[in-house]
């Protein structure tokens, strides 16, 4: 499973480093708010970025998790939290109108936190986000491997799901038992899959360096990016809305606790 | 000009009780391809990455001897320093490939070289053109096929422009028309005037070669034409390699006189006036309805049964079959033909999308994967896959465990099934520290130990050499006549004409055929069109107008 989507859409012709910065920034904008309220407008804004990058498909495949996060952040919150305004009592369970309005302002922010960041990576391949950290000054080896470990997912969770499969067929049930026992099962999976991370690790840097990997300081890139006015103009937005978030706030808009 | 000079080169492994390589002397002229073959363990990886300097720079251990590569020697160079000379291709095509697309794969090479743009566009053209995909540029490359995947391996090393490609076994992770793939590759880069050296185990792939070279403990025991190479049966066989099927046979005649191909065969058969005896051959047809008749009652009944994966990817598509307990049967088709996808329908690990499956008389739906286990041992392809105890002893108990079978009878069954696959004695030794085809026993046993009546194997002799891969075989072949119905998915022919007695064709997710071993194996035409290459010696009986599966069944056959 990939989330990049080879497509054409602005948002997949921004330079690397905009969509880096981009990222950084909403993810600052959502946590400037705590109310709901104002948390939607911006996932409403995130999620319109996502059609602008033609990236709903990717939503679609995390739409389950994304729901739940947001019910079981809002569950949790309303719980631990107390606030003035009582609705609901029973026993030692109390829910005010605050804790669950913070409540679900916490899973709307989780779920803006995702989607921005299944736009960035539907968007971005990882050779562009290689490129976009060097260019933001980390050297080579440092990016490469930073956007490699993205790159290795997909395929350790293949191997995963094998060996899954094959110690479920030397009749492993990991469903039943109480936890302890269950944690002990875990045992003949992580194993395995330890010793392919192992192996594969090796294989891989072993191609690396025979394709002359980290053979001088500097190096070219295939693919070339110019910034332009776009990417300029993509920043001063969101800069300017997070500015103007920062005096709403300020001003006491958008707040449902001012400090827990 | 000599591409690569080689004297007194010894390598031991940092804690390796012995030496990898022994004072090996090798040398191979510029534009030659050689081969190099023999046993698992024999030292070729071993060779093949000191020559880039892998060894001693990545790999640490004992190192001494000297190395001269386009006539300069590489003492105290490092890897990157012969980039631009050598280029290893690894035998793991899926841990070599890393980028997002097939050009940028190939771009990273020359990008770290500190090329400008134009020229690394220009070298990925001709790296894709030199391996059939051009094209391909925008794919994933997890999209491609395996034959695809290790060609853009290939692709990626070319971009670099070596004048000398290694080639670590290419092709033993591949089906058939990946081999062929690869097998083509390595000719047109030959033609192109690349120094390759190969390291192969299917002696029939490589008569193109310059020189062939063998291998055993470190050592190189002997080189020479393929010729004469291949036509010394004892020598390959001694080494882990199967022998050319015709050259077997004759020597076993003995018959100096070795022709090359099929069609010099027919020749030389027609000459003499050799023929295939009529009675003989019907007494074969007879043991196999003989066999046929001896066979249980149903014990896997498959219906309709289809299997879409999800992202609405059919997999499987109208199967219906039946298996008989005591059956060995085989499953064969190109990868992504819906093979592995069918058995683990078998034991429950994927349940149908339409129709049913029966394993001894009850439906698999609402059953576990451990309930089927007692019926139904299935083994991975990848022994690594599974084995995780510090003892082979608790690694082999470890399914009678899961099973709830009591104590007591445990230590009993371990000791068994380790009996069974020849690994009594090993019950305290580290599962880790054994070769590939001792883990791949280990394995077995560990699911003979929970006495299941069916066997299934994915690719039971992968990554195996001759010796290993035939002795795996015989192993199941006993396991089949005590009774145990034995099902392998496998690429190797051969392994199928000699061992399974019925076999099940897959293509795109349908079956194409479903009979006795030699009647499927008699319709040569249609497996073609699968890309399914038949052993030579099967062929060159199809061409007398009969099926024989085995040397023995051709001596046994052959009127001279």
């Amino acid at each position: 499973m990939f989330i990049y989507l080879d497509k054409q859409s602005l948002l997949h012709r921004l330079h690397p480093v905009t969509k880096i910065v981009g990222l950084l920034l909403l993810f600052i904008w959502s946590m400037i708010f705590n109310h709901p309220l104002y948390l939607s407008i911006i996932f409403v804004m995130v999620l319109f970025l996502s059609i602008l990058a033609k990236s709903l498909s990717n939503l679609e495949k995390f739409s389950l998790l994304l729901i739940i996060l947001a019910l079981f952040s809002t569950l949790l919150w309303s719980f631990f939290l107390r606030g003035p305004t009582r609705l609901f009592k029973l026993g030692f369970i109390q829910i005010s109108k605050e804790s669950l309005l913070y409540g679900m302002a916490m899973g709307i922010r989780i779920d803006t936190m995702i989607v921005s960041g299944i736009i960035f990576l539907s968007t971005t391949r990882t050779e562009d986000f290689t490129q976009g950290l060097s260019s933001l000054g980390l050297p080579f080896p440092v990016s490469f491997a930073l956007s490699l470990s993205f790159r290795l997912v997909p395929t350790f969770q293949a191997t995963t799901s094998t060996i899954i499969q094959a110690q479920k067929s030397r009749g492993l049930d990991l469903e039943s038992g109480q936890l302890l026992k269950r944690i002990r099962k875990y045992i003949p999976l992580f194993v395995p899959i330890l010793i392919h991370a192992i192996r594969n690790t090796d294989l891989l840097a072993m191609a690396l360096e025979s394709k002359g990997f980290g053979f001088r300081k500097r190096r070219t890139y295939y693919l070339q990016f110019r910034s332009t006015w776009k990417d300029w103009l993509s920043i001063a937005i969101l800069a300017g809305l997070i500015s103007f978030s920062f005096y709403l706030r300020r001003n006491g808009c958008g707040v449902i606790f001012h400090r827990i | 000009m000599k591409a690569i000079e080689v004297n007194d080169l010894n390598f031991a492994y940092k804690g390796g009780a012995k030496k990898a390589l022994d004072g090996i002397k090798f040398e191979q002229e510029q534009g030659e391809m050689v081969v190099l073959m023999g046993h698992t363990g024999a030292g070729k990886s071993t060779f093949s990455r000191c020559l880039n300097r892998l060894i001693p720079h990545f790999h640490k251990g004992d190192y001494s001897g000297q190395i001269r590569i386009l006539e300069n020697s590489i003492t105290g160079k490092r890897v990157h320093d012969l980039v631009g000379q050598i280029g290893l291709v690894f035998q793991d095509f899926e841990s070599q490939l890393f980028s997002t697309n097939v050009e940028l794969e190939v771009a990273f090479g020359p990008e770290n070289l500190c090329l400008p743009r134009e020229e690394i566009r220009e070298r990925i053209d001709e790296a894709l053109e030199m391996v059939r995909l051009k094209g391909f540029e925008r794919r994933e490359s997890a999209s491609l096929s395996g034959g695809e995947k290790q060609r853009l391996a290939i692709a990626s090393i070319l971009a670099i422009r070596p004048k000398i490609v290694i080639l670590d076994e290419p092709t033993t992770d591949l089906d058939p028309q990946g081999k062929l793939e690869i097998f083509s590759v390595a000719k047109l880069l030959r033609s192109e005037g690349y120094t390759i050296l190969f390291i192969e185990h299917e002696a029939e792939a490589v008569w193109e070669a310059d020189k062939i070279v063998i291998m055993d403990r470190g050592k190189v025991v002997t080189e020479g034409k393929p010729y004469d190479i291949l036509k010394d049966v004892q020598l390959l066989e001694n080494h882990g390699i199967r022998p050319p099927q015709i050259a077997k046979l004759f020597e076993e005649i003995n018959e100096p006189m070795l022709p090359l191909t099929i069609e010099e065969t027919l020749k030389v058969f027609k000459k003499r006036d050799w023929k295939i005896s009529d009675e003989k051959y019907a007494a074969l047809l007879e043991k196999d309805e003989q066999h046929q008749i001896g066979y249980g009652k149903k014990i896997i009944e498959v219906k309709d049964l289809e299997y879409i994966y999800p992202g609405n990817i059919k997999a499987l598509d109208s199967i219906s079959m039946e298996i008989r307990e005591g059956e060995f049967l085989a499953i064969i088709g190109q990868n992504g033909s819906g093979k592995t996808t069918l058995v683990k329908h078998f034991n429950g690990l994927l349940k149908p999308s339409k129709g049913e499956v029966k394993v001894a008389g009850e439906d698999t739906k609402g059953k576990q994967v451990w309930e089927l286990g007692k019926i139904v041992g299935y083994v991975f392809q990848n022994p690594d896959h599974q084995i995780f105890a510090d003892t082979v002893e608790d690694e082999v108990a470890f399914g009678p465990r899961n099973l709830g079978i009591p104590k007591e009878k445990i230590s009993h069954y371990v000791e068994q099934a380790l009996e069974e696959v020849g690994l009594e004695g090993y019950e305290r030794c580290d599962p880790f520290s054994l070769t590939k085809g001792e883990r791949q026993r280990v394995a077995i046993a560990s699911t003979l130990a929970a006495r299941p009546r069916i066997l299934i194997l994915d690719e039971p002799t992968t990554g195996l050499d001759y010796r290993e891969q035939k002795s795996i075989m015989e192993l199941l072949e006993n396991l089949n006549r005590k009774g145990h119905t034995i099902i392998i998915i496998t690429h190797s022919l051969w392994v199928v004409a000699e061992y399974a007695k019925r076999v099940l064709v897959l293509h795109r997710g349908r079956i194409l055929l479903d009979d006795q071993t030699r009647k499927v194996f008699s319709q040569e035409e249609k497996l073609a069109r699968s890309f399914l290459v038949l052993p030579e010696i099967i062929r060159l009986s199809n061409r007398m107008g009969r099926t024989l599966l085995s040397l023995d069944e051709f001596k046994y056959c052959l009127k001279r």
